[in-house]
């Protein structure tokens, strides 16, 4: 039987802000929609009202024209509306089983026979009786895709599916969602990411600012389209003046770094040797987990490595710790927003004191100079364009992309000559890509140098003058950008080699 | 000092009605815990549930009712640390730490008119066998109610927590009351029935010692028992089993150090007394050295305040 879902005229109002603002909208079954829209654009409040969550102040949904009341998440699950959150809905302590059975009417002989059923229908891996906490973030996913397709729903909601998951995981999720959909389940499928509409979705609603700017069908967008819309301005077309010249200054260089680990998560590196010119970005490509951390951790000084040399300003600075790095003028912006660059609990002028400086007199006799850091702080607030101005906000209240402005302006303030950063765009939307983008080349036009390790293809050949690959821990020749093709890297990336 | 073996049955029977009120409580506060509320009112509920069940006595002269109104007393007063922990969102540690220090206070108000009054002998089950098998008589047999159900308690929340259905939903709410509360499981309703059960099996641990271990009201007469069992739950690692052989262990160490004194070991006094806290601590912590075990068992919400977006 054919579903269709209408929402009309849904608000939604907190304090001080306006999460959605008189959103209709009409799906049917057997299409998958997209609802696109930059962090903060009320797509997760939309969604979280559909699965009764969360009441809205005003507005109807109506499923085949019934109108239902959505007052609890049992009410949606009643109207066979599944729901597979950003954040997993999992309890982490329990088995697979023990979270599948937990809202089942059935008996646990019959149910496991379902779910089997249902492991086997679309190639599932997933053993039942392990503790979720063992499993992969793919792998909970699929557990909570498990637990909406045994009440056979008739609507299903991904929110923001793939932030978590590998490019693997990713492909896999895309076939199932299309099995479903062939099924007749209409899916609603919540992103930022353009390519993943075009790719995976039939059409597609554009929210800004709460409310709904556009609905197309995809085949007649773009990904620049999309992202005008969902930006709501003209984005910028950046691209780098590639800027190689040959008798520049060796600012930072890199011999014999090595590193060897007992531990099966970590990665050897071998043999290292690089270097950067002023002015000059570095970039290093690779698919995830080939030493990238590893590299990070040993250029900020987190790892001290023996027998490796590294010169920066023709001082050897391979035995120093991140903290005298910083002294010497380096600046690091690690990929873990949350946990290694910024502590979430902290206001945001505590986590600017983080990076302290002799120079900078954040502390006096061991007494916190508060005036002096805050002062500091408002400076970077508005420097680097984060959108508040309220240094007691506390930096977990802060969004992805406001965030990683927050570090890269403590980092920046200090007018570093080397920034070293890792994946600094990873989940951000297209409007805090393209800032920070702006901010990096802006870097190098001041003649000073950075190092971006990077796990997207474009960010790099978009913003790098030379690229190397990592792979397996070891690094490729060097390339000056503009002889590199996205194919080039895509055959390094995997091992493979060139010419 | 005669080691027969009659002698170790009737220590062995001794050992195992010190540690009821362990059991009782630690049992109650352990469920309060796997749904993720951290209440440290145990040593409070207990005095209250004391103090109750040896005034009803004395009132009604009926121990049934003695027994049931320990344990709705227990029943109350955790009540009042659900509403504010639960509806008023208030910090569990502290609430707790009230709870406590305000039963302390109220059952010696109450407790005044009772100091001295004589206890009433507690019914004991087959007391027959109890002297004419020799050993195993004194073990297994003349023992109160009570005592059989605190040593069947364990086992029974076990089952609970691992075979039901409720007991599912009391762990899931444990682990993420939001995950459980957007599955549709009314988290508030769930602490609350834990936060009381808990309560309940405080107020009887509480009868227990003023009703039938030592038969009278003395003021602050559990005796830091509270705390013992709030331990207990922790470094049993919220397993029933492992709490049953906590409490064994501390209840056996007791009696045994009480014996060593008298006997006249060379040994400091202040280290026997130590004696059982240690021991149980080491015991506990060598059985329950799985850290995989530990993170499984662990109520990953324990103590954090939950409230229901709107």
């Amino acid at each position: 039987m054919a579903t269709d879902l209408r929402i009309s005229n849904i608000s939604k109002i907190y304090p001080g802000c306006v999460a959605n603002d008189n959103v209709s909208l009409q799906f049917k079954s057997g299409k998958i929609y997209a609802l696109l829209g930059e962090n903060g654009a009320g797509k997760s409040t939309l969604v979280k009202i559909l699965s009764g969550v969360i009441n809205p102040d005003n507005g109807e949904v109506f499923l085949n024209e019934k109108n239902l009341k959505l007052s609890s998440p049992l009410d949606a699950k009643k109207n066979k509306i599944g729901m597979v959150f950003q954040h997993f809905n999992l309890f982490e302590t329990l088995s697979v089983f023990e979270n599948l059975s937990i809202d089942a009417t059935e008996d646990n002989k019959s149910l496991r026979v379902r779910i089997n059923k249902i492991l086997k229908k679309y190639n599932f891996n997933i053993d039942l009786d392990v503790p979720v906490l063992n499993l992969s973030a793919g792998q909970k996913q699929k557990v909570e895709i498990i637990r909406c397709l045994l009440r056979s729903p008739k609507v299903l909601i991904m929110d923001e599916p793939t932030s978590v998951l590998t490019e693997q995981e990713t492909e896999e999720l895309f076939i199932s969602l299309k099995k479903f959909c062939d099924e007749g389940i209409l899916i609603i499928y919540i992103t930022h990411k353009l390519k993943e509409v075009l790719s995976l979705c039939d059409e597609v609603a554009v929210m800004r600012k709460g409310k709904v700017v556009s609905v197309s069908q995809t085949q007649n967008e773009k990904v620049e389209t999309l992202a005008n819309k969902m930006v709501g301005q003209k984005l910028a077309k950046i691209k780098k003046k590639i800027n190689i010249s040959k008798n520049k200054d060796e600012i930072f260089k890199v011999k014999h770094l090595n590193f060897y680990s007992d531990d099966p998560f970590e990665t050897n590196l071998v043999n290292l040797n690089f270097s950067v010119k002023k002015g000059e970005c570095l970039g290093i490509a690779g698919i995830s987990g080939n030493g990238q951390n590893e590299l990070f951790q040993i250029l900020s000084g987190e790892i001290i490595t023996p027998n490796t040399s590294i010169i920066f300003r023709n001082k050897e600075i391979a035995k120093l710790n991140p903290k005298q790095r910083r002294e010497y003028l380096m600046a690091f912006s690690p990929e873990d927003r949350i946990s290694q660059a910024a502590v979430p609990e902290l206001k945001i002028y505590e986590n600017v004191a983080l990076n302290n400086f002799k120079s900078s007199n954040f502390f006096e006799k061991g007494l916190v100079n508060e005036r002096k850091i805050k002062e500091h702080s408002k400076k970077i607030l508005s420097d680097f364009s984060v959108n508040t101005d309220n240094v007691e906000l506390k930096s977990q209240f802060l969004s992805g992309g406001n965030l990683q402005k927050l570090i890269l302006g403590r980092e920046l303030i200090t007018a570093p000559e080397l920034l070293i950063c890792y994946n600094p765009t990873w989940g951000l939307d297209v409007g805090a890509i393209n800032y920070i983008h702006e901010t990096l080349i802006k870097i190098n036009d001041q003649e000073k140098s950075t190092i971006l390790i990077s796990t997207d293809t474009e960010e790099l050949l978009k913003l790098s003058d030379r690229i190397a690959v990592i792979y397996k821990g070891k690094l490729s020749n060097i390339m000056p950008s503009d002889e590199v093709t996205p194919e080039k890297l895509g055959i390094l990336m995997g091992g493979g080699s060139i010419d | 000092m005669s080691l027969d073996i009659s002698f170790i049955g009737i220590l062995i029977g001794s050992i195992m009605a010190s540690s009821v009120p362990l059991i009782l409580a630690a049992s109650g506060e352990l469920i309060t815990e796997r749904s993720g509320v951290l209440n440290l009112g145990v040593e409070g509920m207990m005095i209250i549930g004391a103090i109750s069940g040896f005034a009803l006595m004395v009132i009604t002269d009926n121990l049934f009712i003695a027994i049931i109104g320990s344990m709705l007393s227990g029943v109350v007063i955790s009540l009042i640390f659900g509403f504010l922990t639960q509806s008023l969102l208030t910090n569990h540690v502290a609430t707790g730490l009230a709870l406590t220090i305000f039963g302390i206070g109220l059952s010696a108000m109450l407790g005044k008119d009772f100091v001295g009054i004589p206890g009433k002998d507690f019914p004991i089950l087959f007391s027959s066998l109890r002297e004419s098998i020799p050993f195993f008589g004194p073990i297994l047999f003349g023992h109160s109610i009570i005592l059989y159900f605190a040593f069947v308690l364990p086992f029974l929340t076990s089952y609970f927590l691992k075979k039901t259905k409720l007991g599912l939903i009391v762990r899931a709410v444990g682990d993420s009351p939001v995950s459980a509360s957007n599955q549709g499981i009314n988290v508030i309703l769930v602490r609350y029935c834990c936060i009381l059960y808990g309560g309940g099996m405080c107020g009887l641990a509480g009868a227990y010692l003023s009703l039938i271990y030592t038969p009278q009201w003395i003021e602050n007469m559990t005796a830091g028992r509270g705390w013992i069992a709030l331990a207990l739950v922790v470094f049993a690692t919220w397993s029933p089993i492992k709490v049953l052989i906590g409490a064994i262990i501390f209840g056996g160490i007791s009696i045994l150090q009480l014996h060593m004194q008298a006997v006249g070991f060379r040994i400091p006094v202040q280290f026997l007394i130590a004696l059982p806290y240690l021991m149980t601590i080491i015991v506990l912590v060598v059985i329950s050295r799985d850290s995989r075990k530990i993170k499984l068992n662990t109520p990953t919400s324990l103590g954090r305040i939950f409230y229901k977006e709107k």
